[in-house]
């Protein structure tokens, strides 16, 4: 993936999100003249924001104090300085975000596991490792839900939408907000019989 | 004003009621749409700015994750809000993300955004209102909801208020109604009638009507109860009055008879004294007429002398007695009405006068054909008073003119006789027609001074008048009119 400047980053973001819109906003005063069509961004900084917005919508019955909210990447990182640029702007539960890349043994505290495409045939490893922790697992490799990962990114039509595997949800005690579900491009599995843990 | 001033009392007491019942329900009927335009006017941004938050919160996640089908699926839910014309919902960057048309034919241009401090605002745009709403997440803002929704019909609250006021106007005329036939029962009716009675008794004179007196004790009871006492009060003067004229009329007719009677007694007893005095005076007469032609010669000058003076007092005196059998006849003898020719009369008389004492130079004027209704008699005594007295007063004349005519005045034929004799003083000229009374002594004009009050009388009794006009040498004209109804 192409790496870009922080300003084009936040151009490219295109105010996506609240945050970045504002801080887009603090930044637009230098930026180019604003019938200059700002570039398309990337698949990537797309999922980038995608995966913080997750975060948002995770309710998590994990009593373990924590101190931030810890986005893991697995694998190889694609996301260049997209992610950290956006995580450094946004809160998740009042918690600051953080961007890690540990070892999948390590991964159990993490909020959010995001696990490369790259990664093959590692993956079903790394979920037999994170087990059924709350965590949530993301992925951009085809045949992630049917590897028991959580949420699986698809390009339909050109836009990045994605796809959720309940039962894999349900097995750790994480809850996914209905409103998360509603703009999933599918949803497999049933949602749990006995309502919220 | 002749609205006002033209029609009956109670009809402007009903048009008063009406019309202030009318305009108190035209300002309520303003009043109610006004406010009420603008409650359903705020009704309706409380339900835009709930509709906005609804589609807001409803719209995050679509937002978020870019999928503009499950934001146009939450707008399509406000098809359910039919005043609600247009939504769109922005991105950050002011892209337009999602859009929902309730009329796909009507386009909807976005022409007020808000600035980045607001988070809520409103415009108006003719009857529309739009609304602008920030989404907010989490501390943050996703995006922007705008709400077009256009004001429910003024026309339709406009004519339900109307039609309520209607109704209310309605009820009101019915009330007006009630209430102005209360007030003609307690206030008109007793005015018409005491206006009615009052027309009456200025009409009729008929003081023994009375106005009813209303049921009720206010002003128009009382006013009516003085009318009617006023009218109490004019009928008990009117039949004082009425008695006390009756009392005069009876106690002036009672003088008339008893004046009458005694007028009578006195005519007859005038009557008898004169025309028994003649026996007695004939006798002196005669004894004195034998003394002046057998005796005289036995007796000296001065026998002859009071025997010539006593036959003339005797003269004098059958003459007065004439007069006065004359004037006493004037007033008792009948009416014997019937057409005489005056002038006849006239000419008679001068003839008769200038044989017996035609010494003189008299120059009679007498116009012809003064024909008349009346008592040939006594007008034959009327114009030998009129001329002999013109004869008389004009004997010390060098020439005489006595003319007898008629002039036409007023529609009447007025006669008379004109003599340019000695005339008479104008100030005394009403004693001239009194008996007795005389405006010349005796030794200058002989008389007896009854002559006048003879004509007099028989003129008045013919229902005529008479009277006199001339100054002291100037000679004197006698005037006289005869109606033919006489008396």
């Amino acid at each position: 993936m192409q790496r870009f400047s922080k300003a084009g980053l936040l151009r490219l973001n295109r105010c996506h999100l609240a945050s970045v819109c504002a801080l887009a906003a603090a930044l637009l005063i230098s930026a180019p003249p604003a019938d200059a069509q700002p570039p398309k961004p990337t698949e990537f900084d797309v999922k980038a924001a995608y995966l913080i917005d997750f975060g948002k919508f995770i309710r998590s019955s994990s009593q373990l104090p924590r101190s931030s909210f810890d986005i893991c990447i697995l694998g190889r990182d694609s996301f260049g300085q997209a992610l950290d640029a956006l995580a450094s702007n946004e809160t998740i539960d009042n918690l600051p975000v953080h961007v890690l890349h540990p070892d999948a043994t390590d991964a159990k505290s993490c909020g959010i596991v995001f696990i490369s495409a790259l990664e093959g045939d590692n993956i079903r490893e790394d979920l037999a490792l994170l087990g059924n922790a709350d965590v949530l697992t993301v992925s951009d490799a085809s045949d992630f839900l049917q590897r028991g990962g959580m949420i699986q990114f698809v390009l339909v039509q050109n836009h990045v939408r994605f796809t959720v595997n309940l039962d894999a949800v349900n097995r750790a005690h994480i809850v996914l907000s209905s409103e998360l579900l509603r703009v999933a491009a599918s949803v497999t599995g049933k949602p749990p019989a006995g309502g919220q843990p | 004003m002749k609205f006002w001033t033209s029609q009956s009392i109670s009809d402007k007491l009903m048009r008063m009621t009406l019309l202030v019942s009318g305009t108190a329900l035209l300002l309520a009927y303003i009043s109610f749409l006004l406010y009420d335009v603008y409650s359903l006017r705020q009704q309706l941004m409380n339900a835009m700015a709930t509709e906005a938050n609804i589609v807001g919160a409803n719209s995050v996640t679509a937002l978020m994750f870019d999928d503009k089908q499950a934001a146009e699926i939450t707008l399509s839910a406000l098809r359910n809000s039919p005043q609600i014309r247009a939504a769109v919902i922005l991105r950050p960057d002011g892209t337009r993300f999602a859009r929902y048309l309730r009329d796909p034919s009507v386009p909807f241009d976005l022409t007020d955004r808000l600035s980045l401090s607001e988070t809520q605002h409103f415009w108006t745009r003719g009857r529309d209102i739009l609304l602008g709403s920030r989404i907010r997440f989490q501390g943050g803002w996703v995006g922007t909801v705008y709400l077009l929704a256009e004001t429910s019909d003024v026309a339709r609250s406009a004519g339900r208020f109307g039609l309520i006021s209607a109704g209310m106007l309605l009820i009101c005329f019915v009330l007006a109604l009630l209430a102005t036939s209360t007030i003609r029962h307690l206030v008109s009716d007793p005015l018409t009638d005491l206006a009615h009675t009052a027309q009456v008794v200025t009409r009729e004179r008929d003081y023994s009507v009375r106005a009813k007196i209303p049921a009720s004790s206010d002003e128009l009871s009382f006013l009516v109860q003085s009318f009617n006492e006023m009218l109490e009060q004019i009928q008990a003067r009117d039949r004082a009055l009425e008695a006390s004229r009756a009392e005069l009329e009876q106690r002036v007719e009672e003088r008339t008879s008893e004046l009458s009677m005694t007028n009578k007694e006195l005519e007859a007893f005038s009557y008898s004294v004169a025309h028994d005095l003649r026996g007695p005076l004939q006798h002196i007469n005669n004894i004195g007429f034998l003394l002046q032609h057998s005796a005289s010669e036995n007796l000296n000058d001065q026998g002859r002398m009071l025997i010539d003076r006593l036959l003339e007092g005797s003269k004098r005196m059958s003459g007065l007695i004439d007069d006065l059998l004359n004037l006493s006849r004037a007033s008792s003898h009948p009416l014997h009405r019937r057409l005489i020719d005056l002038s006849e009369i006239a000419e008679a008389i001068a003839a008769r006068l200038l044989s017996e004492k035609g010494i003189r130079l008299v120059n009679f004027n007498i116009s012809l054909g003064a024909k008349i209704f009346a008592d040939e008699g006594l007008m034959q005594v009327v114009l030998e008073n009129l001329i002999g007295n013109a004869w008389k007063y004009t004997s010390k004349q060098d020439s005489t003119v006595i003319e007898f005519g008629s002039v036409e005045e007023n529609g009447e034929t007025v006669y008379f006789v004109r003599d340019n004799g000695a005339g008479f003083n104008p100030r005394y000229a009403d004693r001239l027609f009194r008996p007795f009374q005389r405006l010349h002594s005796q030794s200058e004009f002989a008389g007896t001074g009854v002559g006048l009050a003879t004509a007099y009388r028989i003129i008045t009794r013919h229902g005529g008048k008479i009277w006199a006009s001339g100054d002291i040498g100037k000679g004197a004209t006698f005037y006289f009119t005869l109606p033919y109804a006489g008396e």
